[in-house]
C-alpha cells in the first residue's frame, strides 16, 4: 500500500503538538537534563497511542512503519521539542531480543520496554575497554543454572535510574578476543551490584561505574548462544546506523542558539560580536544543510535496499562537530556572564540561580558528541580503510 | 578498491567532457609560455563550440539544442574532473540566459554556433583601488579588472547595476583590453573604456536586474558542480599519491595521521556533494531558482574547497608546490572557484540579510 508521507507528517505533527505535555517540551526546549521522570510518562503516552515502538514489527507491538516514516517521526518530534524516545530499550536491546531472544524472553521483556515500565542501560565499556570494546574483562562463569559475574563496567549511562542492564561479559578466553563474549540481561537490584556516579564536566549526572561482585544471573537471562555476544552487540550497533540521518535536533539547536545570540548581544556595544557569532552560525547551518541532504540520501538508500556505505560515518563525523560548533557559539554568547557562576558554593550542583546556566552545561556536554557512538577517530579509521581499499 | 568519486550527473556527455578536459590539461601542462597556452585554449574553445556545448541551453527555435540544466550539469561534471580552463558556466548558462531574457535571438544563434565569443561583465565586477569603475550614461567610462573571458573575445556583454544589458563589439572605439591567466589557468581580461559610444540598439534590455541575479545564481550552481567534481578527483589522486609514495620504509598511506586527513577531506567533500545535489534537484524541479540552496552550497564550496585544496598541497609535500601535479592544478581551480559568482562574504551577507 502506498504511504501518503505528507499526510503522515501532518498526523505526527498534530500529535506532537497536542499530546506531548508542555512541561515535558519545556525541558527539551531549555536544554534541561532528560531523566526517567521525563521520559517515562512520554513513553506511556506514545504507547497508549500505539506508537510506543516505531522501529519494531507489528507482531511485537511496534508500528510497522517503513524507514521513511520512522525518519519523519523522529524529525517531527525534534522539530516540536518532544524528547527523543529513550533508546536503550526500544532501539538497542529490544531489537536484539526480537531477533535473537527466546519466545519466553520476548514475552518477559518486550512489553515492559514498550510500556515504559522497565528501564534499561548498557553494560559495555570497561576501564580497559573503550573504543577497543572487545578487550572487555568482566567475567562470567557457569554454576548450575546461573552465571556468576565479576568485574566492572564504566560510562554506564542511566544505570542509576535503570532496572536492567544488558551486559557483555567474557565467558571464555579465545585466540580472537571478539570470541568468548556472552550477552547477559542483569537485574540491577541483584545482590553484589554497586552503582557509583561519575562526575562529568557538564554538572549533570548521566554516567556511572557499575561494580559486579559475584552477581548471580540465571542462564535464562542469556541472549542467544554462549560466546556469541559480539555478534548480538554488533547487530545492535548496526541497527543504529541511520541515527545520524536525523539532523532535525541539530537544526533546532541552531535555531535556539540564534535566538540566544539575538537576546544576549543587543545594541551597539555588542554589534561586532553579534555579527561574528551570526556568521559562525550561518556556516554551521550550511554544514547542517549538507548533512540534511545526505540524511535524505541515506533514508532513500534504506528504502530502496541499497547499501549505506560510508554515509553513516560521514554523518556522525560532520554532525557531531557541527553540534559542538553551535554549542561553542552559545558559550561565546553567554560565557562571560555564566561561566564564572557554574557551581553553587554550597556544593549542591550547577547554579540554577544563574539564568541560562544550561547553555554552559550543554557546551560542556557537547564535547561527548565526538566521543560516544564511535569516536571521530574510529569513524576516520573506518572511512580511511574504505577509501584506501585497505 | 580505492575510492572512485561518482559524478553528480553521469552519462555520455559527462564522459565526453571529462575526456576533453583531461586532453586539454595534458596539452596545457606541457606548455610553459602564456601565449602558447592562450592559443591552446582557443583550439579547445573551438572544439567545444563545435561539439555544441554553448548551444545546450539555447532554445531550439533560436538555433540551440533546447536542453535543460542537467545537460549542462553533465558537461560541468566532466569538465570539472579535468579542470578544463574555459568559462563553462558563463558561456553555457549565464550568457545564454541573459541573452534569452533580452530576446536577443540573433546573438543567441551566434553564441550557439560558437562564432560569438562573449565576455560577460556582471554589475559588481572587480576594480583596482582608486580606479573609476565602469559607468554607463550614454557613453561607457571607467574600467573593470579580472573578468573571466573566452579566448579572443568578440563582444562585451555588460549587465549594469541599473538592470540594463549592453552588447558591444570589443573593437568599438575607446575600448582597450589586457589579458591575464588566472590562478586556475583560465583567461581573464581587464577592460578599460574611455568615451565609448553606445548606440540605442546596443542596449539589448532594461529592467532585467532580476534576470541578472538569477543568471548569477545559475552560474554559482554550475561552479559548485565543477568544484565538487574537481574535489572528488583531488581526493582520488591524493589517495593514489599516498599509496605510491614511500617514506621511512613505508607507504605514506600507512600513516594514520595522513589517513585521517584524507577522511576529513572526504567528509567535507561528501557534505558539499549532498548540498549541491540537493540544490541541483531543487533547481531542476522548482519554477523559481532556489537561491538560498545555491547560496548555502556556494558558501560551503568556499569552506570545503579550500580545505581539500590545502590538504592535497600539504600531503603532496614539496610536489604540492609544483604545477606539474594534476591534483595541484585542480586545487588551484577549486581555489579560484571561490571568487566566481559571489564569494563567501557575498553569499553570507545575503543569507544573513534574509534571516534578519
Amino acid at each position: 500500500m502506498e504511504v501518503d508521507y505528507a499526510a503522515f507528517r501532518r498526523e505526527v505533527t498534530e500529535f506532537a503538538r497536542t499530546r506531548c505535555p508542555p512541561e515535558i517540551r519545556a525541558v527539551v526546549a531549555t536544554y534541561r537534563k532528560l531523566s526517567r521522570k521525563i521520559w517515562q510518562p512520554w513513553q506511556q503516552i506514545l504507547h497508549a497511542h500505539g506508537w510506543g515502538a516505531p522501529s519494531w514489527p507489528k507482531r511485537f507491538g511496534g508500528t510497522g512503519w517503513d524507514p521513511q516514516q520512522r525518519h519523519i517521526f523522529d524529525e517531527v518530534m525534534a522539530e516540536n521539542d518532544c524528547p527523543p524516545q529513550y533508546h536503550h530499550g526500544l532501539r538497542h536491546i529490544g531489537p536484539v531480543i526480537i531477533e535473537f531472544g527466546t519466545p519466553e524472553q520476548q514475552a518477559r521483556f518486550l512489553p515492559g520496554i514498550l510500556s515504559g515500565e522497565d528501564w534499561w542501560c548498557q553494560g559495555y565499556s570497561e576501564p580497559g575497554a573503550g573504543s577497543d570494546l572487545a578487550s572487555l574483562r568482566t567475567a562470567a562463569r557457569r554454576e548450575g543454572d546461573d552465571y556468576i559475574v565479576d568485574g566492572q563496567k564504566t560510562w554506564t549511562s542511566h544505570a542509576h535510574e535503570s532496572d536492567w542492564m544488558y551486559t557483555l561479559v567474557r565467558t571464555a578466553k579465545e585466540a580472537k578476543k571478539q570470541q568468548g563474549i556472552t550477552m547477559l540481561l542483569i537485574p540491577l537490584d541483584s545482590p553484589g551490584i554497586t552503582i557509583r556516579p561519575i562526575r562529568t564536566i557538564d554538572g549533570w549526572h548521566h554516567v556511572n561505574e557499575v561494580f559486579l561482585d559475584k552477581v548471580r544471573v540465571p542462564v535464562a537471562n542469556r541472549i542467544g548462544e554462549e560466546g556469541e555476544g559480539w555478534t548480538y552487540g554488533k547487530f545492535l550497533l548496526e541497527r543504529e546506523r541511520l541515527g545520524g540521518a536525523n539532523v532535525a535536533p541539530a537544526l533546532k539547536n541552531l535555531e535556539r542558539t540564534r535566538e540566544l545570540v539575538a537576546q544576549e548581544l543587543t545594541g551597539e556595544t555588542h554589534r561586532a560580536k553579534r555579527a561574528a557569532l551570526e556568521l559562525r552560525l550561518l556556516l554551521a547551518e550550511a554544514e547542517l544543510r549538507g548533512a540534511l541532504a545526505l540524511g535524505k540520501e541515506a533514508v532513500a538508500a534504506v528504502m530502496e535496499g541499497r547499501p549505506l556505505g560510508l554515509l553513516p560515518s560521514v554523518l556522525k563525523l560532520s554532525t557531531s562537530v557541527t553540534h559542538q560548533h553551535v554549542a561553542e557559539v552559545a558559550m561565546d554568547a553567554v560565557g562571560e556572564r555564566l561561566a564564572p557562576r557554574f557551581r553553587r558554593i554550597d556544593g549542591s550542583g550547577p547554579n540554577a540561580e544563574a539564568p541560562g546556566i544550561e547553555w554552559v552545561q550543554n557546551y560542556m556536554y557537547m564535547r561527548v558528541r565526538t566521543i560516544y557512538g564511535g569516536s571521530s577517530e574510529v569513524q576516520k579509521n573506518v572511512i580511511a580503510k574504505q577509501l584506501f581499499g585497505s | 578498491m580505492p575510492f572512485t568519486a561518482s559524478p553528480l550527473v553521469g552519462g555520455d556527455a559527462y564522459e565526453m567532457a571529462q575526456r576533453l578536459a583531461l586532453e586539454a590539461d595534458a596539452e596545457l601542462s606541457a606548455l610553459s609560455e602564456a601565449g602558447e597556452q592562450a592559443a591552446c585554449l582557443r583550439r579547445h574553445w573551438d572544439a567545444i563550440a563545435g561539439l555544441g556545448w554553448m548551444a545546450t541551453m539555447v532554445a531550439e527555435d533560436a538555433g540551440g539544442a533546447g536542453g535543460d540544466l542537467s545537460d549542462v550539469a553533465a558537461l560541468a561534471c566532466g569538465a570539472g574532473r579535468g579542470g578544463l580552463p574555459l568559462p563553462i558556466a558563463t558561456a553555457c548558462v549565464v550568457t545564454p540566459a541573459l541573452l534569452a531574457a533580452a530576446s536577443a535571438r540573433d546573438m543567441l544563434a551566434q553564441v550557439a554556433e560558437g562564432s560569438a565569443r562573449i565576455c560577460l561583465i556582471l554589475p559588481d565586477a572587480a576594480q583596482d583601488p582608486g580606479a573609476a569603475g565602469l559607468r554607463f550614461d550614454r557613453t561607457l567610462e571607467g574600467g573593470v579588472v579580472g573578468v573571466e573571458t573566452p579566448p579572443d573575445p568578440t563582444h562585451l556583454l555588460l549587465a549594469t547595476a541599473a538592470g540594463e544589458l549592453l552588447l558591444l563589439p570589443v573593437d568599438s572605439s575607446g575600448i582597450t583590453q589586457n589579458l591575464s591567466l588566472r590562478i586556475d589557468g583560465r583567461l581573464a581580461a581587464d577592460w578599460h573604456c574611455a568615451g565609448v559610444a553606445v548606440a540605442p540598439d546596443q542596449v539589448l534590455a532594461r529592467g532585467i536586474a532580476d534576470h541578472v541575479a538569477r543568471a548569477r545564481d545559475l552560474g554559482a550552481l554550475l561552479t559548485c558542480i565543477e568544484g565538487v567534481s574537481a574535489m572528488g578527483a583531488i581526493i582520488e589522486q591524493t589517495i593514489a599519491f599516498l599509496s605510491d609514495r614511500v617514506q621511512f620504509n613505508a607507504p605514506l598511506a600507512s600513516y594514520q595521521a595522513l589517513r585521517h586527513r584524507v577522511a576529513e577531506m572526504y567528509v567535507e567533500y561528501e557534505n558539499l556533494r549532498g548540498l549541491v545535489a540537493h540544490a541541483l534537484r531543487e533547481a531542476a524541479a522548482a519554477d523559481a531558482l532556489p537561491w538560498r540552496d545555491i547560496a548555502f552550497a556556494k558558501l560551503r564550496l568556499g569552506e570545503a574547497g579550500r580545505l581539500v585544496a590545502h590538504e592535497t598541497i600539504q600531503m603532496h609535500g614539496g610536489m604540492g608546490l609544483t604545477e606539474g601535479v594534476a591534483a595541484i592544478r585542480l586545487a588551484r581551480r577549486v581555489m579560484m572557484a571561490e571568487f566566481e559568482f559571489g564569494d563567501r562574504s557575498f553569499q553570507a551577507s545575503r543569507l544573513l540579510a534574509q534571516a534578519a
